[in-house]
């Protein structure tokens, strides 16, 4: 390529889009009118540059401004709720809010604990039992072994009796 | 030297001053500034449009476009107490625009990579989710939609930059200089970035130009 055609292909989009200066644009219009291959060139260009019409422009929904509107107002509520945050007096109102709450929990927490939560067992004999049984879920076992208790205090006194007799 | 580029800068900024002054957006900016909410009304109104179909031109989904349009008028919002009217309402406008879109771009390009973990185990919902194979475009608009996509994969291949002078300049008509404006650049610098992209335009389009398809529609 010869360097008058280097320099025309460096400048041809420019030329393309009317932004050369005058005398430019005229020294690359004569080059054109006799090189086939920098016209060639320049229509390629052309030609590509076109196929961006191709794609269609965004699809127009109806209502932007409304909508637009309506965030505006949010982002209005989102600044005001936050000056307020930034208040002595609102910040001192939360700090109650959150204290209170957070008393309420504790104490809540402490009453559940009395009524049973953490209840033992009652006698001795159960609480041997619990201390064996790594899950103790199923409460009826414990009036198992009250009936299992009975039943050996009967066989007890059966035997106490029989020996007697 | 200096004397000469203060010279151009000065006369940059009374350009910039001249067309701020004869701006009817500008003018409806500042009654905004002073508290008047419906001169903000006015401003979404007769720009969303161009927002809108400026962003789509990047991000090719036009629900997502609206939410981005969203984005840029909360940011003309929020700036409303430091504006000062210093070039065309436009060109912030637009600088604006293109941060926002390419914004949303790279963190869609981040995205992609989680996605395509995702795909790897999600079957999403099996026979129904699988396109019908007896369903079959006509031809006309197969090549219509194989030639759209081509177009939109050639220019979001460019570079950032590249991609933003194109979109400028081919879909909103800005000249060298209003898009060194927008993008804060030379006219000399958009001369040239201009010049690479639609040489990659080219390459990229070659094989469309030459067997014709992409001549459907044109001239």
């Amino acid at each position: 390529m010869s360097p008058v055609c280097q320099w025309v292909r460096s400048v041809l989009v420019a030329y393309l889009d009317g932004e050369l200066k005058p005398s430019t644009a005229e020294a690359v219009r004569r080059h054109l009118a006799r090189c086939e291959a920098c016209r060639a060139q320049m229509r390629l260009l052309q030609e590509s540059w076109r196929l961006l019409d191709e794609v269609p422009p965004a699809p127009v929904r109806s209502g932007f401004t409304e909508r637009m509107m309506a965030r505006v107002v949010e982002e209005k509520d989102l600044s005001a709720f936050a000056a307020r945050l930034g208040s002595h007096d609102l910040r001192r109102h939360v700090l109650a809010s959150v204290l209170g709450m957070a008393a309420g929990l504790v104490l809540g927490i402490a009453v559940y604990a009395w009524t049973g939560l953490f209840e033992k067992p009652a006698s001795p004999v159960e609480w041997e039992v619990s201390r064996h049984v790594s899950f103790l879920e199923d409460v009826d076992l414990l009036d198992e072994v009250a009936v299992i208790q009975a039943m050996d205090r009967l066989e007890g006194d059966t035997e106490t009796a029989g020996e007697g007799a | 030297m200096a004397k000469a580029i203060a010279a151009v800068a000065g006369s940059y900024e009374q350009a910039g001053r001249r067309g701020a002054a004869t701006d009817y957006d500008v003018g409806l900016m500042l009654r905004f500034q002073k508290g008047e909410e419906l001169a903000f009304q006015e401003l979404v109104e007769r720009n969303h449009g161009r927002v809108v179909g400026l962003i789509y031109r990047f991000i090719s989904d036009a629900s997502e476009a609206e939410d981005l349009a969203q984005e840029v008028f909360l940011r003309i919002y929020r700036a409303r107490k430091t504006y000062k009217p210093t070039a065309k309402f436009s060109t912030w406008m637009f600088r604006i625009t293109a941060n926002v879109s390419l914004n949303a771009l790279r963190s869609r390009s981040h995205r992609k990579d989680d996605v395509s973990i995702n795909q790897v185990t999600d079957f999403g919902d099996g026979p129904r989710a699988m396109p019908d194979p007896e369903a079959k475009m006509p031809d006309h608009d197969l090549h219509q939609a194989e030639l759209q996509a081509k177009v939109r994969e050639a220019i979001a291949e460019l570079p950032e930059k590249q991609q933003v002078a194109v979109v400028l300049n081919k879909y909103e008509g800005m000249s060298y200089a209003e898009i060194a404006s927008t993008i804060g650049c030379s006219t000399l610098a958009v001369k040239s970035l201009l010049a690479r992209a639609r040489d990659n335009l080219k390459d990229h389009l070659l094989l469309y130009i030459r067997t014709g398809r992409g001549r459907q529609r044109v001239g």
